[in-house]
Formats: structure tokens, sequence, C-alpha cells
């Protein structure tokens, strides 16, 4: 009984060892997961957000992102839209809170890949937004690519992914939530 | 009441319970996922906010049919349980050509018949070829233009089971 014990304890100890492992030295997925995780949070915001929140907001989202970071957008219904540099991703995440009273961004599914230098990466995920105005939810695959700049994994290029394709080679048809 | 829920031995209770739990987590895992609808594109036949379930075994035995409501995942096959997935009906099957003249579907020329589509639609698509392993699919509810409706090709592995209900 003591030995069972004792391997039971000892089994116990390893686990709580790689979980100690794991929170002090996190992998580069779980970093870059948890980067993505608080731009969604960053790129959302309620309806009664003050005005000073409102531009630190939009100001942080920009942090996420490399200075020459390109994000083209184009979904469904909307006009296609790029978006170049942090100035305007800053002014991409002013405007819209200014085209609707809230928005609510989350990241689903999110698979990281790093690739062999393990100084780059992408993130394949679908991203879900509500608007307040909007009564439709907009779904939307996306791909983003990451590149770790000054030990920080910055966001350097943005593309929406068309889950349902109807040519070959489709021109953009649409944009985004943020900013359009 | 008391006996029928709980049983008389405790053990017993356990054992069910945990069987139950289970149960339902292979079942509303692996056999049939638990959706709700959201949107107005499956409408009239699937109402925003209805509850549905897509059967994950409804393919391993023969292809999708025309027809078909299916549940199509956004996110890359690796993604075992998606969190999000299109609800779309499939009209085009792998190698035929798909095309939309004044809201009609036209199949390798032919027009097809469509009892489900209820509100009329003028949407004018050009003739598309499918793949050996694409399918066609497009919601319901075409009264809207074509720009603001999600539709198109979809290769096999983005399907994951039929809708039940």
């Amino acid at each position: 009984m003591k030995i069972v014990l004792r391997v039971v304890l000892l089994a116990a100890l390893i686990a709580v060892g790689v979980w100690l492992w794991t929170i002090i030295f996190p992998s580069p997925q779980k970093i870059i997961r948890q980067r993505l995780e608080a731009v969604a949070r960053r790129a959302s915001f309620a309806a009664d957000e003050g005005t000073l929140a409102r531009m630190a907001n939009a100001q942080s989202l920009a942090d996420y992102f490399s200075t020459n970071v390109e994000v083209n957008l184009d979904v469904p219904g909307r006009d296609g839209h790029t978006i170049l540099g942090r100035d305007e991703i800053t002014q991409a995440a002013l405007a819209s809170r200014s085209a609707t009273s809230s928005l609510s961004i989350k990241f689903l599914d999110v698979d990281v890949t790093v690739g062999p230098d393990k100084r780059s990466a992408t993130a394949d995920l679908t991203v879900e937004a509500r608007a307040s105005d909007d009564l439709d939810l907009i779904v939307q695959e996306m791909k983003f690519t990451l590149q770790n700049i000054g030990g920080q994994w910055l966001i350097t290029r943005v593309e929406t992914i068309r889950t349902l394709s109807i040519l070959d080679f489709e021109p953009a048809r649409a944009a985004f939530i943020v900013g359009s | 009441m008391r006996i029928v829920l709980f049983g008389r031995n405790w053990k017993f209770t356990l054992a069910r319970l945990a069987v139950l739990v289970v149960a339902c987590f292979v079942i509303f895992r692996f056999v049939v996922l638990p959706i709700r609808v959201e949107g107005i594109s499956m409408l009239p036949t699937y109402q925003n906010g209805s509850v549905n379930f897509v059967n994950r075994l409804a393919y391993p035995w023969h292809s999708p049919q025309r027809g078909d409501v299916v549940g199509i995942r956004l996110s890359d096959p690796s993604i075992m349980w998606p969190s999000v997935m299109y609800l779309k009906r499939i009209i085009g099957l792998p190698g035929e050509t798909v095309a939309f003249v004044d809201g009609a579907v036209l199949i390798n020329g032919k027009v097809l018949d469509e009892p489900y589509e209820k509100y009329g639609c003028d949407w004018n698509i050009p003739q598309v070829k499918l793949d050996p392993d694409q399918y066609f699919v497009v919601g319901d509810n075409r009264s809207m233009p074509s720009q603001y409706h999600e539709f198109g090709r979809v290769p096999r592995d983005h399907i994951i089971g039929k809708a039940v209900l």
C-alpha cells in the first residue's frame, strides 16, 4: 500500500512540475494564443465604454501588430478593405466604435503553427463577431501571420479565407467588422 | 420518485450516473453535434435560434446527396470539434456544373427543382465546374442579393455531417 501511495504521490508531483514548467516557460503556441485572445478583447467594446478608455483601447490594440502590418479583409456583403500599418489599425478601431455602439469579437478554433525557424508563425482561426446594430452573427475564417520581433509575437499580416468559394480566384468582394 | 432517481444503492446510482455522463459525452461529441441555428440564410426551413443536431456518422458509408442539409466547418479539419459551422443545403455534386440564371439553379444545364426555396430569387451566377471532391452548397433563403449570402464550393473534408431535424 505504501508503494502505491508513493507512486501516486510521485505522479502527482510530476504532473504539478510539468504544469508549473508550462506556466513559467510557456510554448510559443500558448503565447500566441494568449496574444490573440488579447487582440479579440481589445477589438471588442461595450456600449458604455468611456472616451478615454475608447482611445486607450484603440491604441493598445495597435501594439499587437507590427509597424508594417497588412490586413486584407474580404467579408460577404461588405466592400473589400485593406489596412496598412499601426496607425490605420488604430483609426479602424476608432471607426468601428463610431459605427456601432457595441461589438463582441471572439477568436474560435485557433490552430497555431510555429515555423521551423521559431521566429514566424501562422494562426488559422474563426472570427465570431456580433455588433449591437446587426441582427446577424458574422463568422469568418481568417489567417494571421505573426513574427517574433524583439521578443514579442507581433501580427504582420491578416487575411480572410473564403470557406465557400464560387470562383477559383475571387476579387475582393467585401470588408470587415473593424473599420468598415 | 427518490428511488427512481437515485436508487436504493448509492454505488449503483454512481455507476449509472457515470455511464450516463460517458454516454452523453460520446453521443454529443462523436455521433450528433448539438447546434443552435443563427441567422436567416436557411429560412424557412430553419428559424433563427432553433436547435438542431448534426449527424457526424451520416457519411462514412455513402457520399453526401443533393438536397441534404449539412454542417460545414470553417476551421481546419484537424479541429475535431469546431465551435461554429455553416448550415447549408447541397445542390451540386462533384464533377457537376452549377449556375444560377434569374434565380433558377441549373445543374449540368438542367433546372433543379427546389421545393424548399420559398422566397424567390433573382441571382445570376456564371457556371461553376466542381472538382471531384467538391460540393456546391447554398442556403434556402435567397431573397437577399447574392453578395450578402455565403454560398459556393466546399471540399468534402469540410462537411461535418447531415442535419438531423
